[in-house]
């Protein structure tokens, strides 16, 4: 005697076996199944018969995998949220750092006032506006399709932010310079630096997102 | 027997344009392509699932687990905004190709 739950249930081990793990396509292969054994049983086949045709039409579990993986593929080279999530946490560590040197007078800022010290936290929170706008909007002008030049673009900025990065921290606990007074220097640092990290950090997310979206409606 | 090409080419815009009418889910998309197309579109599921997957994932369209009239679960997709842009831009690629090649046929009947 047939017992199609009990062959529901093999097909459902065989697509685990094939590498078909994700509980989302394979729910929605058997609700396919299971629809359309119910639509040949309809059409006077007997549950052998309408089970043995209807995942025939299916596919075979291997196929069906490589399918999927193929998805998989893409889905890892378009995944943004990854990147965006990191140059987030990047923003809020460098605005926490300068936030923290110039609350604490660490360094260059031993000897700032409070209206210096107001002044540069004005210049974090010019970073993490210009940052902002980048990274939630997305400019007309940086929509770059080609995924390699948006990569050699992107690379190019993390390293130019990297280096910036290490030459001002290198100003702000060194005494290198000694043409100006270590408080303006520190200030006047954080106002040179500062804006255009938040603008780098804007126009990177930007360009991704304007990419993308622009590659998603067209199809690319 | 249509070119499995351009049944694949094909596939985007005609879910997108089947989705426009309201949501649907697998096995019903299937089935009217194939009853559109008298039979000449046969997708099958390890073709038409990934496709699905790789729309939604793409944000072209959006997903719904659901019950059918019987009970048994049911995966819903509609259309999304950027959904209803790709399919615009579908819509004018191919009626330039068709308006194209009916020219060229048109032609070689004159």
């Amino acid at each position: 005697m047939f017992d199609l739950e009990q062959a529901i249930t093999d097909w459902r081990q065989q697509m685990l076996a094939a590498g078909i793990k994700t509980p989302v396509p394979l729910e929605e292969l058997e609700s396919h199944l299971r629809e359309e054994i119910e639509q040949l049983m309809k059409s006077e086949l007997n549950a052998r018969q309408a089970f043995d045709k209807a995942t025939q039409e299916v596919g075979k579990a291997n196929m069906l995998k490589n399918e999927f993986e193929k998805i998989g593929a893409t889905r890892g080279a378009r995944n943004l949220k990854p990147y965006r999530t990191i140059m987030v946490a990047c923003l809020g560590v460098e605005s926490l750092f300068w936030a923290m040197c110039l609350l604490s007078k660490f360094g260059h800022f031993s000897e700032i006032t409070n209206a210096q010290q107001m002044s540069g936290l004005a210049a974090i929170a010019v970073m993490v506006l210009l940052a902002s706008i980048g990274l939630l909007g997305h400019s007309p002008v940086s929509v770059i399709l080609s995924r390699r030049m948006r990569d050699v673009i992107c690379h190019s900025n993390n390293r130019l932010m990297g280096l910036m990065s290490l030459c001002f921290f290198a100003l702000v606990t060194e005494p290198l310079v000694f043409f100006f007074t270590l408080p303006t220097f520190g200030v006047g640092s954080l106002w040179v630096m500062l804006p255009l990290t938040g603008f780098l950090y804007g126009f990177i997310g930007g360009l991704e997102k304007a990419g993308l979206k622009r590659s998603s409606v067209a199809g690319v | 027997m249509i070119r499995k090409e351009l049944v694949a080419a094909s596939a985007e815009p005609l879910i997108l344009s089947l989705l426009a009418k309201g949501e649907s889910y697998g096995y019903a998309i299937i089935q009217e392509v194939k009853a559109r197309s008298d039979g000449k579109l046969n997708w099958t599921d390890g073709m038409l699932y990934p496709v699905l997957h790789r729309m939604e994932h793409r944000g072209l369209i959006k997903a719904r687990w659901g019950e059918s009239e019987t009970g048994r679960k049911r995966k819903y997709y509609s259309l999304k905004k950027d959904g209803k842009a790709a399919m615009a831009k579908h819509h004018e690629q191919w009626s330039l190709v068709h308006s194209v090649l009916a020219g060229l046929q048109k032609e070689q009947y004159v």
